[in-house]
C-alpha cells in the first residue's frame, strides 16, 4: 500500500502497546527516541537510562494471515552509562537522545546511539549455532590434556537458541561542546554527521562547498513576544525522495522544495489553539517542547505528535489530516482509533476536548513512519504504542 | 496547565496590540518570568544553549520594548517611559544579564576576560537621574545630566535611545561571550576508539571513579560553584601574577623523596614512574594555603620538569597498592590517557598564562 493516511476509505488501528502500565513512571524508562531501520523489519528505541531496546518484526503466521506480524523484543543493551566529566564537575545523562540505523550490508546490523556527550557504533549480530567438538577443550570449556587425545576431529556447527549480541565497534567522544541533538547518516554509509546546538561535526566526510539557508520571512501582524521561541526549529527531516525537506516549530510543521529556498510550499499547523495560550506554555516551560516530524515511505504523509498523547497527520494530496490518541483505554487488539478533536469556539461538542483540560504532561515528542508500510510506532513518555492500518 | 493558578489577567488572549490596556500588564509578566528563567539558566552549569539564547533574546525585546513609544498615543507612552520601575527594569536587566554573562562566560572556560568595566559603566548611569546620560556605549564617563524638562517624547522616539544602546551593548557582549567561550578551550576530539574488545561502560565508570577521587581537591570548581563568579574572577587574576615556577616554588620536597626513596620508586627505576606519584602528594589547587613550605603534608618533588608537560593525567593513577580508591582499566588505551594529560595540561596553561 502507498500510505494514505486520513480520508474515509483509511483507518489506523491499535497494534500494540510495550511497556509498564503502572501510573508511576520510572524516569529510567522514558523513551527518549524511536527508529525504524532502512528495511522496516527492526524498531528501535532509546530510553532515559541509556538502553536501547530493538523489536523485530515478526513474518505473519500462516494461521492467521490477516494479521500482520507483530514486533517483539529482539535485543536490549545498555548503550550509555552516566559519565563524570571531571573537568567541569558535572553528570553527563546517559539519556540516548537519538538512534540512526546504518544501511544493512552484510548479516549484522549497526546502529549509532549517542547521549549529550558521546556517540557509539554498536554492532548488532546474531549467533544461532555454535562450534562442538574442539580438540583441545571439553564441551564445558576445561581443557583436555593434550596427551590423552588420541584423535582429531573436525569441529561440527550445532544449532543453538538464538542469541543477540550487540557489542560497541566505534566510540566518538568529547568532539562537541553543546549536547548532541542529531546524527545523520549520509548515503554514502560511510560517513556521518552529528550535531549540537551550534555545530555539526562531520566525521569521515568530504566537505561540500554550497549551503543553502531556508528561512520564512515573519509575518509582522503576527508578532508577539514569543515570535522568535515558536519559530525556533526544533526538526528537520528529508523525505524519502530527496526532493522535499520539513521543518518542526511550535506550532506547524513546514514543507519545503529544496529548490526554493524563500518559503516554504506547505505549512500544516499542528495545534493553532495554543497561540492564544503562549504566555502560560512560557510559564511552565512548555514552549520549549522539542517535537519531531516524520515522513511516510511514499512522502505523501506526515506526522508529528502534540500534547494530551495527541498525534497529527496530514495528507499532502487530498489536504485531510487527523487528529489521533496514544491511550491505553483505546488499546485492544485491532481497535480503531477514534479521531479526536479539540474543541476551539465556545461550544464544546461531544466527544472534543477543550484547550484547558489538555494534559500537557503527555506529550508526544518522538514518532516514527515504517519506511514501506502504512505501521507506526508512538513514544508516549514511558510507551511505545505501534498501530498499523487496518487489513480488509 | 491543568488546575494551575494563573497570574494573568483574566484576559489569557495574547495581546499583540500595543495600545490594549493588557499589553504593558503582560509585557511585564513576561518581562519577569524571562528574567527569572534567565539567572536560574544561568545557574545550571550547563545551561541548554537553545533555551538559553531564546530566554535572552526574548527578555531583551519584552525590555526593549519598555521605552519604545507605540505607534498610536504619546500621551500613554510618556509616563511609561519615565516611570521608574521601566527605567529600574532595564537597568535590572541589563545588570542581570551582565553579571549573568560573567557566570556563563566562567563556567564554559575556565577563564575569560570579563567585561568588568561594564558593570562601572552601568553604575554610573544608575545614579544619574536622566538615561541620556548613559548614551554612547563607547565612553566610560557619563555625560551632563540633561534638564528634566527635557522632552521625553523626542528622546523615547531616537532609535539611539540611550538604554536601548546600553542593553544592546551589554548584550552584544553577552552574545561574542556566549560564541567566544567554546573556542576558548577547544577540546582535543577522542580518536575514536577502535576494535573495542570489551564494552566501554568498564572505562566509563573508572573515569568516574577518578573524577570523584579527586574531584574535591583537584577541581576547584566544583567547591566555587558557578554562583560565585566574583571569586572566579579573584581566583584568575590571582593566578595570573604567577608563574609556573613560583607555583611549586616554595613547596618542601624533601619529604616526598624520602617517601620515595622508602618506596622504592626512585633511582632504581621501581615500577612506577615518579609523576605517578604526584598526585598523591600534590596540594589541593589552587588554594592559596598550599603553597606555603611550612606544609610538610604535601611534599613536592622538584624532579619533575617543572614546566608541568609532564603532570601526568587522572588516567594515569597506576594502581597503587596502597591506594584503593581506583582500579585500573584495561580496555582503555593510551590514547585517552594522553588525551586526559593534554586536556589537564591546556587547563594549566589558561590558568597560569591568562
Amino acid at each position: 500500500s502507498t500510505g494514505v493516511a486520513g480520508g474515509n476509505d483509511f483507518q489506523w488501528c491499535f497494534s500494540q502497546v510495550k511497556g509498564a502500565i503502572d501510573e508511576d513512571v520510572a524516569e529510567a524508562d522514558i523513551i527518549s527516541t524511536v527508529e525504524f531501520n532502512y528495511s522496516g523489519e527492526l524498531l528501535a528505541t532509546g530510553d532515559k537510562g541509556g538502553r536501547v531496546v530493538i523489536f523485530q518484526h515478526e513474518q505473519e503466521s500462516k494461521n492467521r494471515p490477516h494479521l500482520r506480524g507483530e514486533y517483539n523484543v529482539y535485543s536490549t543493551f545498555q548503550s550509555h552509562e552516566p559519565e563524570f566529566d571531571y573537568l567541569k564537575s558535572l553528570e553527563i545523562e546517559e539519556k540516548i537522545n537519538k538512534i540512526r540505523w546504518l544501511p544493512q550490508q552484510n548479516a549484522a546490523h549497526f546502529l549509532l546511539s549517542t547521549n549529550d556527550k558521546t556517540i557509539k557504533l554498536w554492532k548488532i549480530s546474531e549467533r544461532d549455532k555454535r562450534a562442538e567438538g574442539y580438540n583441545l577443550k571439553d564441551e564445558d570449556g576445561r581443557l583436555r590434556d593434550p596427551f590423552r587425545i588420541t584423535s582429531l576431529r573436525v569441529p561440527v556447527l550445532m544449532p543453538m537458541d538464538l542469541m543477540v549480541e550487540a557489542s560497541p565497534r566505534r566510540i566518538f567522544a568529547n568532539a562537541h561542546t553543546y549536547h548532541i541533538n542529531s546524527i545523520s547518516v549520509n548515503s554514502d554509509h560511510e560517513t556521518y554527521l552529528s550535531a549540537d546546538d551550534l555545530r555539526i561535526n562531520l566525521w569521515h566526510l568530504e566537505i561540500t562547498d554550497r549551503s543553502f539557508i531556508f528561512e520564512e520571512p515573519e509575518d509582522p501582524s503576527s508578532r508577539s513576544f514569543f515570535s522568535e521561541i515558536i519559530s525556533s526549529i526544533s526538526d528537520v527531516k528529508f523525505s524519502h525522495s530527496g526532493r522535499y525537506m520539513m521543518t518542526r516549530d511550535y506550532l506547524s510543521v513546514k514543507v519545503w522544495d529544496l529548490n526554493m529556498e524563500n518559503r516554504p510550499v506547505e505549512t500544516y499547523q499542528v495545534h493553532e489553539y495554543l497561540r492564544s495560550k503562549l504566555c502560560s506554555l512560557y510559564e511552565n516551560d512548555c514552549i520549549f517542547d522539542k517535537f519531531e516530524c516524520c515522513w511516510n515511505g511514499s512522502d505523501s504523509a506526515i506526522m508529528t505528535g502534540s500534547y494530551n498523547n495527541f498525534f497529527r497527520m496530514f495528507d499532502r494530496n487530498t489536504r485531510r489530516d487527523i487528529t489521533l490518541e496514544a491511550s491505553r483505554e483505546s488499546s485492544k487488539p485491532r481497535a480503531t482509533l477514534k479521531p479526536r478533536k479539540v474543541s476551539t469556539g465556545g461550544k464544546r461538542k461531544k466527544d472534543e476536548i477543550s484547550v484547558d483540560s489538555l494534559d500537557f504532561n503527555k506529550k508526544i515528542l518522538h514518532t516514527a513512519w515504517h519506511p514501506k508500510d502504512n505501521v507506526i510506532a508512538v513514544a508516549a513518555t514511558n510507551n511505545l504504542y505501534i498501530f498499523q492500518d487496518k487489513i480488509n | 496547565m491543568k488546575g494551575q493558578k494563573r497570574k494573568l489577567p483574566p484576559e489569557d488572549e495574547e495581546v499583540s496590540d500595543r495600545s490594549s490596556p493588557f499589553w504593558e500588564s503582560q509585557r511585564q509578566f513576561v518581562f519577569s518570568v524571562s528574567l527569572n528563567k534567565y539567572q536560574r539558566g544561568q545557574e545550571l552549569p550547563e545551561p541548554s544553549l537553545r533555551r538559553s539564547v531564546l530566554i535572552a533574546n526574548t527578555l531583551r525585546q519584552v525590555s526593549m520594548e519598555a521605552c519604545r513609544a507605540p505607534s498610536v498615543d504619546m500621551e500613554v507612552s510618556q509616563p511609561q517611559c519615565s516611570s521608574s520601575s521601566a527605567l529600574q527594569e532595564s537597568f535590572l536587566t541589563a545588570a542581570a544579564i551582565h553579571q549573568s554573562s560573567v557566570m556563563f562566560a566562567n563556567s564554559h572556560s575556565a577563564l575569560t576576560s570579563c567585561p568588568l568595566v561594564s558593570l562601572n559603566y552601568l553604575s554610573n548611569c544608575a545614579t544619574n537621574r536622566s538615561p541620556a546620560s548613559c548614551h554612547s556605549s563607547a565612553s566610560n564617563t557619563p555625560l551632563s545630566v540633561k534638564d528634566d524638562d527635557e522632552d521625553w517624547g523626542s528622546m523615547s522616539m531616537d532609535p539611539d535611545f540611550s538604554l536601548s544602546a546600553a542593553i544592546s551593548s551589554i548584550l552584544s557582549a553577552l552574545d561574542s561571550t556566549i560564541d567566544a567561550s567554546p573556542q576558548a578551550a577547544p577540546r582535543t576530539p577522542l580518536r575514536s576508539l577502535e576494535n573495542l574488545s570489551a564494552p566501554s561502560e568498564g572505562g566509563a565508570a573508572w573515569m568516574k571513579q577518578g573524577g570523584r577521587g579527586y574531584g574535591g581537591s583537584w577541581e576547584q570548581q566544583e567547591e566555587y560553584g558557578p554562583r560565585e563568579s566574583s571569586v572566579e574572577v579573584m581566583r584568575s587574576s590571582y593566578l595570573s601574577d604567577l608563574t609556573v615556577e613560583d607555583l611549586f616554588q616554595d613547596i618542601d620536597t624533601s619529604l616526598l623523596e624520602r617517601d620515595m626513596g622508602v618506596l622504592g620508586l626512585i633511582g632504581n627505576g621501581g615500577g612506577y614512574p615518579a609523576g605517578d606519584d604526584l598526585l598523591r602528594y600534590l596540594p589541593p589547587f589552587p588554594s592559596s594555603s598550599s603553597y606555603s613550605s611550612s606544609s610538610p603534608q604535601h611534599p613536592f618533588s622538584l624532579s619533575l620538569n617543572q614546566n608541568l608537560k609532564c603532570l601526568p593525567s587522572f588516567s594515569s593513577f597506576s594502581p597503587l597498592s596502597s591506594s584503593p580508591s581506583f582500579s585500573p582499566s584495561p580496555s582503555f588505551s593510551g590514547q585517552s590517557h594522553m588525551r586526559e594529560g593534554l586536556e589537564l595540561e591546556h587547563l594549566m596553561e589558561i590558568l597560569v598564562e591568562s
